[in-house]
């Protein structure tokens, strides 16, 4: 255990990914998203080329300076003390400049009506809610579940079937993974 | 597999090797996509031992991209490549010479036919460069010990059974069964796969792979508490019994009698109960088959594409089936351990469980009380007997199977014991499935054998170095003391740790336990005993062997050679459709079969019908995608994992697509041997070479072009519906298996 306070983060070892969605459809299957809306994604480059091809999972990275914070207009972002960055959907006017700063293309935005107009943005929680009471109908509702509330391990780590993606304090994180570099003797 | 050394399961298991493979032999098999949870494994043996992975396979997978070498092979010619690196192994004198002589029998024809597979001709067969195959001969030799893993790529061929002997035959040359870290395992993409093939959800055994015999019918007989002449019948006449039924390949040929088939009658009726059929092969022959049956039951918890496949309107019955989570039992995990799972809610809506609906099924023909009797049977003073009048399902059903099925040493595998192990989880290790505090003692799901309820299961199959009593076991003894003045039995410097009898030793029988294991039994004994360690159920058989030490199926030799089959050594033979039609004539297929599994089968008429490689010039790859298992009707019920494949497609390398003007994402036909057809999508992708295409084979719904949306039952279609590959899959079944060629066929291309 750290003795620092926590701060939370993922990080996905993409020697260990091999693109089988599972992050992904669990986050959906989770949140009840609407098709389309990926909070997670998976992302192969090099499809198919012998020695090149690499596969990766990501979503929000919870930015220690997010810069999608900085860049809404109507302030509508916050960060935890643990470092999880969420938003009030109920602020938020759905203007998109956040997509734009983003480096992840993490947040996303509802595609029905006839030109895709632009809903509340929606973006990974790391499962952990938003600025409405904890574990309420209303919470659910906007952000999906909130697994962190209840002591529960973000759902897309949790299915991850090569353990190819991992969350938690940056500090655990890292250890996890640096062992993995050491005994491999590569990487990193 | 139990042709070779007794039992046809994966040997070791996978927290095996994670702990102790040095390399992983991966061939026909893509874990990334089939079993994802396999690959971890996989990979943490590369992250913790620095484990090489080796992948071989027609197409560059997923599971490829994470390996240290990939060897692209031609589809079919997975015996040509074992060959060419038995030829190094021998050459260089790199076998396991010790574990041959005194645990293998037959080598000397092994090497014969090897000596014919030099690097340079090895390489002209499989497309892989000598110098891959040299390496990794190199790796296999020097790297101890390393694992064999493969799945459905190796045994959906034509010569099936002889690539499932060649894998095996090339651990035996390395010495590396029975070893932590070696041994093959063989994986399975399915949850129970291993449990419905133990169960013999076949037609040419019954369970435990007691086969047809007379002798098998009376021990079930005895064990199920019914009558044997009332078993007999049941049948239209006697012979029957003993005959193997129609497969579930080439059923089809017993409705349409297109092909001579030997049946008392053809079949008028088919039940259709948690299988895919729309995931075999030949699926014009199945849907004309469906529609000329006289009666079609489904019984599935999802609509199966079957009863879509059909252009029949009348009877025609879906009957709603529950799932896993709404029933009780065990199942069987792909290492032969067993698992307790508990019910989560009750059967939802009308839909009912398995086993009720066989249950009604047996009221209705008037046999329910024989058919569940079983369940109320038990051992009393040495000797089988109806104890109970009631039977609780999946407790009774349980210890029925642990009671019954000796074989496989299923004796340990108890209602009781599964529950204990599923309620305490928290106390086995997950690599070495030792169990701790109350479990201590037992491995973790008892993988079979686990001879009695004592036993605490053997993670690893065929290992000397462990006393039988904790998991250990030499080779089954299973096909005869001697073979050609031979000895079959392990030589004397295999002894089993802890046996009181040094080297080989027979199966255990009746007659022969006072000898071989120098003991005397009582008068009472010798009345109650059974006639061998496979049907003796008074258990004093067994109790004498745990005493010994001994494994009551002997220790035996392997064999390398199968003296019943048409190719005693396994020998490359082309696929049947082959795209060298120059090597056809030099490495032919067998001759036409006759009556296997109640029809014929052509094999070489087939091969010989035209230049098929002339006509349809690019080779067909079949593949799993990782989002859709199986016949794919339950995942495309899913929007989700719909949304990650929204359409059938096959991956096609950009230089052969613009051969035929047909660019990324147009349609195209693909036209079989068979004169069938069916509409794609290209999908232009580097993972396939210019002379193969690939394409999942777990969509259904379109068929040969035509949409068959109107046809499923109002609000049961799937979000993704799409040609089955299986419409295209050319002709060609295994010579023993009877397993459909899914994987080494050919097509023509046209732009649609």
């Amino acid at each position: 255990m750290s003795s620092e306070m926590s701060r939370m983060k993922f990080y996905c070892d993409d020697d260990r990914c091999i693109e089988c969605y599972g992050c992904s459809v669990a986050c959906s299957e989770a949140h009840e998203l609407p098709v389309g809306i990926s909070r997670r994604k998976v992302i192969t480059l090099n499809d198919g080329i012998e020695g090149k091809e690499i596969s990766t999972s990501i979503a929000c990275m919870h930015c220690t300076d997010a810069p999608c914070e900085q860049v809404c207009p109507v302030d509508c972002f916050y960060i935890r003390e643990d470092g999880i960055v969420l938003h009030d959907k109920e602020v938020c006017i759905g203007c998109g400049y956040c997509l734009y700063a983003c480096p992840f293309g993490a947040p996303q935005f509802p595609r029905d009506g006839a030109f895709g107009t632009k809903g509340a943005m929606d973006k990974c929680t790391m499962c952990a809610g938003g600025p409405l009471e904890t574990n309420s109908v209303h919470e659910r509702e906007l952000y999906g579940q909130n697994r962190i509330a209840e002591g529960k391990v973000p759902l897309c780590a949790a299915v991850c079937a090569t353990n190819a993606l991992l969350v938690g304090d940056a500090e655990e994180v890292s250890k996890v993974y640096r062992k993995r570099v050491v005994s491999r003797g590569k990487g990193a | 597999m139990a042709n070779t050394w007794g039992y046809g399961a994966m040997t070791n298991h996978f927290g095996d090797v994670v702990e102790n493979s040095k390399a992983i032999f991966m061939i026909g098999a893509n874990s990334a996509v089939a079993n994802p949870i396999g690959m971890k494994h996989f990979l943490q043996a590369k992250d913790r031992n620095n484990a090489k992975l080796i992948v071989i396979d027609p197409v560059y997978t997923k599971s490829a991209a994470k390996a240290d070498h990939y060897l692209r092979i031609r589809t079919g010619t997975d015996v040509a490549f074992i060959y060419g690196l038995l030829h190094i192994i021998f050459k260089n004198g790199w076998e396991d010479e010790k574990f041959i002589e005194s645990r293998v029998y037959g080598m000397e024809d092994i090497k014969a036919e090897a000596k014919k597979w030099t690097p340079e001709v090895t390489a002209d067969v499989t497309g892989i460069p000598a110098e891959q195959i040299i390496q990794v001969a190199t790796i296999l030799a020097k790297t101890k010990p390393t694992t064999v893993v493969w799945a459905l790529g190796i045994t959906q061929h034509s010569t099936g059974t002889s690539n499932t002997r060649i894998l095996p035959i090339l651990q035996l040359v390395l010495g590396n069964m029975g070893k932590k870290g070696g041994g093959c395992n063989i994986i399975r993409g399915h949850d129970n796969v291993q449990g419905s093939t133990d169960m013999c959800c076949l037609a040419d055994s019954l369970p435990g792979y007691y086969g047809l015999s007379d002798g098998s019918w009376k021990h079930f007989a005895q064990g199920w508490g019914v009558d044997y002449e009332w078993l007999k019948k049941r049948f239209y006449a006697k012979k029957w019994m003993n005959e193997k039924g129609f497969s579930l390949a080439k059923w089809w040929q017993g409705v349409l009698q297109e092909e001579k088939t030997y049946s008392s009658s053809p079949i008028r009726a088919l039940w259709v109960q948690g299988t895919g059929i729309t995931s075999m092969s030949q699926q014009v022959e199945i849907q004309k088959a469906l529609n000329k049956l006289d009666l079609l039951v489904i019984a599935e918890p999802f609509v199966n594409e079957a009863a879509v496949l059909s252009d029949r309107e009348d009877n025609i019955y879906i009957l709603p089936v529950a799932t896993q989570f709404e029933n009780e039992g065990s199942v069987t995990a792909t290492n032969r351990t067993s698992q307790w799972r508990t019910k989560v809610v009750d059967p939802l809506y009308e839909s009912k469980t398995d086993h009720d609906v066989m249950f009604e099924f047996a009221k209705k023909f008037g046999f329910y009380d024989e058919f569940t009797r079983g369940m109320k049977m038990g051992i009393k003073d040495g000797e089988i007997k109806q104890v109970k009048n009631d039977f609780n399902f999946a407790e009774d059903a349980s210890d029925e199977i642990a009671r019954i099925v000796k074989t496989i040493g299923l004796g340990g595998w108890t209602a009781k014991r599964l529950k204990a192990h599923q309620e305490n989880w928290h106390m086995f290790d997950p690599l070495t499935l030792k169990g701790r505090g109350a479990m201590k003692g037992e491995y973790y799901g008892l993988p079979w054998p686990s001879w009695d309820d004592k036993h605490p299961g053997s993670p690893i199959l065929y290992d000397v170095d462990t006393p039988v009593n904790e998991g250990g076991m030499g080779f089954r003894n299973r096909f005869g003391l001697e073979h050609d003045g031979v000895s079959q039995l392990a030589e004397d410097s295999v002894t089993v740790k802890g046996s009181s009898i040094k080297g080989g030793y027979p199966e255990i029988t009746s007659a022969n336990i006072e000898k071989v294991l120098g003991i005397k039994l009582t008068d009472d004994e010798k009345q109650k005993i059974g006639k061998n360690w496979k049907t003796d159920y008074s258990g004093i058989i067994q109790e004498k062997c745990r005493i010994a030490g001994v494994a009551p199926y002997g220790n035996a030799k392997a064999r390398v050679k199968v003296w019943t089959f048409p190719d005693p050594v396994p020998i490359h033979r082309e696929p049947i459709h082959s795209p060298r039609t120059d090597l056809v004539k030099k490495h032919p297929t067998y001759g036409d079969q006759t009556n296997n599994f109640r029809v014929d089968v052509r094999f070489s008429s087939e091969q010989n019908a035209q230049d098929w490689a002339k006509d349809f010039p690019t080779m067909l790859v079949t593949m799993r995608v990782v989002n859709l298992s199986g016949a794919g009707m339950l995942e495309r019920t899913s929007k989700y994992l719909s949304h990650i494949t929204p359409e059938m497609f096959a991956n096609i390398h950009p230089d052969l697509a613009l051969n035929y003007g047909i660019r990324d994402g147009e349609d195209m036909w693909l036209h079989s041997p068979q004169g069938t057809k069916i509409k794609v999508k290209a999908h232009y992708n580097f993972s396939v070479t210019p002379d193969r295409i690939s394409l999942p084979y777990n969509f259904a719904g379109v068929m040969q072009g035509v949409d068959l949306s109107h046809k499923y039952p109002e609000g049961t279609k799937p979000y993704a519906t799409g040609e089955s590959s299986n419409t295209i899959t050319n002709y060609g079944f295994d010579i023993i298996t009877q397993i459909p060629e899914f994987n080494a066929g050919l097509c023509r291309i046209e732009k649609a």
